[in-house]
């Protein structure tokens, strides 16, 4: 016997969405912190001393090659081992940063390679320090050409952050959870869950394809 | 617990840990990979309705949390079709499902990326067109789908360990139960990683491996 009815889940939309607006939080601190770690750790990939290299590079080899929820877990429960205690939210938002950074670094490390050598040996040229070089010219331009990639962490992001659900954190997954245990309807919940999520990062990727071309205009190929 | 230490069998359930994770992620990446295959050769056949839906399958599989995919799986099946699907049965479908969406894309690209004035010289030499696809198409497409399927692959390695969340016995389910019995997160947690990192490390090597011997033909000799 089929039945397939999508109204029951009318009541629990305010609910949901409560569990997408937490989705959307953590992302949004996610991401700030990924590309602050991002940052300083393409800074250390592209540094001129092998050994910071090296310490940038065992980072991002770690944490992209370790489960995601092996990461999650060594956070919630290591850190009240060593006297933090702090909720879910907040590990959950580091752990994705840590993780996320990993991926962040990487995009924007080849977005400084792929810097023109010309520009920098024009700064030197000028006689700027290498601090002024750092933050006014190689960031804004490594920044501005990885907006397209960068969306695609966030929108992994995005797609990772329902395995916060695991440490008790009632974002949009976990919220689905307990509507499906209270209406024992778990196939339109997660049917319904599925296309929102594909729906969401597929708004989020065109969002990002508008903002790449809108800081990237000066760069597009002329077209008479 | 009582026993709260770890004791030379915990060395035994990680081993088995490992062997679950392993096995499941081999038998669902051939699984995937075959079926991912198959679609993109429908979609060189360009059958009419099915290529649109198994473009629609494929993108929602690939822009969704697997853990919601397989809660789907898990709880959702069962209650509408009125089946028993244990973990494993689940853990099976799934990850060979979100295999085959991100294989089928690799496929589809590695075969166009194949130019049509080759399929037309076959063509005209009066092959078939599955003689095209299988002597002309096929051996250049496999050197140049190994690099992103092994990167694929590698990814999927550590998305197996999604699975522990229902309940199936795999190497992060093993090392939930040691951190509960032992109370020493640390521990577990980083020889938990550790593992995973080198099953990744081991199957990242192996691509490659199998990459340089793919490409052995268009090597560059030196002059």
């Amino acid at each position: 016997m089929l039945r397939l009815d999508l109204t029951i889940l009318v009541p629990h939309l305010g609910f949901l969405a409560r569990g997408a607006l937490l989705t959307a939080q953590v992302c949004v601190l996610s991401l700030i912190g990924s590309v602050l770690i991002g940052v300083a750790v393409a800074l250390a990939r592209t540094a001129s001393k092998p050994w910071i290299r090296r310490v940038a590079f065992v980072y991002v080899d770690l944490f992209r090659n370790i489960p995601f929820i092996v990461q999650l877990f060594f956070f919630y429960y290591g850190l009240p081992e060593i006297g933090l205690y702090l909720d879910a939210f907040t590990t959950g938002v580091i752990a994705l940063s840590i993780a996320g950074g990993a991926y962040a670094s990487d995009v924007l490390r080849a977005g400084i390679l792929a810097i023109d050598n010309g520009v920098l040996e024009a700064a030197e040229v000028s006689g700027l320090p290498r601090r002024v070089i750092f933050r006014r010219i190689v960031l804004p331009i490594a920044l501005r050409t990885s907006v397209r990639p960068l969306g695609s962490v966030l929108i992994n992001m995005i797609l990772t952050s329902s395995i916060l659900s695991t440490i008790t954190l009632n974002e949009l997954t976990g919220q689905a959870k307990i509507v499906a245990s209270d209406t024992f309807r778990p196939f339109e919940v997660y049917v319904v869950l599925l296309v929102v999520y594909a729906a969401l990062t597929y708004l989020v990727s065109i969002g990002i394809a508008l903002l790449h071309r809108a800081l990237n205009r000066d760069l597009q190929p002329q077209v008479a | 617990m009582r026993f709260s230490e770890f004791t030379p069998y915990d060395l035994v359930l990680l081993a088995q840990g490992l062997g679950v994770t392993l096995g499941l992620f081999l038998v669902t990446s051939l699984i995937g990979a075959a079926v991912g295959a198959t679609f993109a050769v429908i979609r060189f056949y360009r059958v009419p309705v099915l290529v649109p839906a198994i473009t629609f399958v494929c993108e929602i599989l690939k822009n969704s949390p697997v853990l919601v995919q397989l809660f789907l799986v898990f709880f959702g099946f069962p209650s509408l079709l009125h089946l028993n699907v244990t973990p494993v049965q689940a853990a099976v479908m799934t990850l060979s499902a979100n295999t085959a969406a991100f294989v089928y894309v690799i496929a589809v690209s590695a075969i166009e990326s194949i130019g049509r004035d080759q399929i037309e010289a076959g063509r005209v030499f009066g092959l078939t067109r599955w003689q095209v696809l299988r002597h002309v198409i096929a051996p250049q497409a496999e050197a140049f789908a190994i690099g992103p399927l092994t990167a694929l692959l590698v990814n999927q390695l550590q998305v197996t360990s999604l699975i522990s969340v229902i309940g199936v016995m795999d190497l992060a389910k093993i090392g939930a139960t040691l951190n509960m019995r032992t109370l020493k997160p640390f521990v577990v947690w980083t020889v938990v990683g550790i593992l995973y990192y080198l099953a990744a490390k081991l199957f990242a090597a192996l691509g490659a491996r199998f990459e340089e011997r793919l490409r052995a033909h268009n090597a560059f000799r030196g002059l």
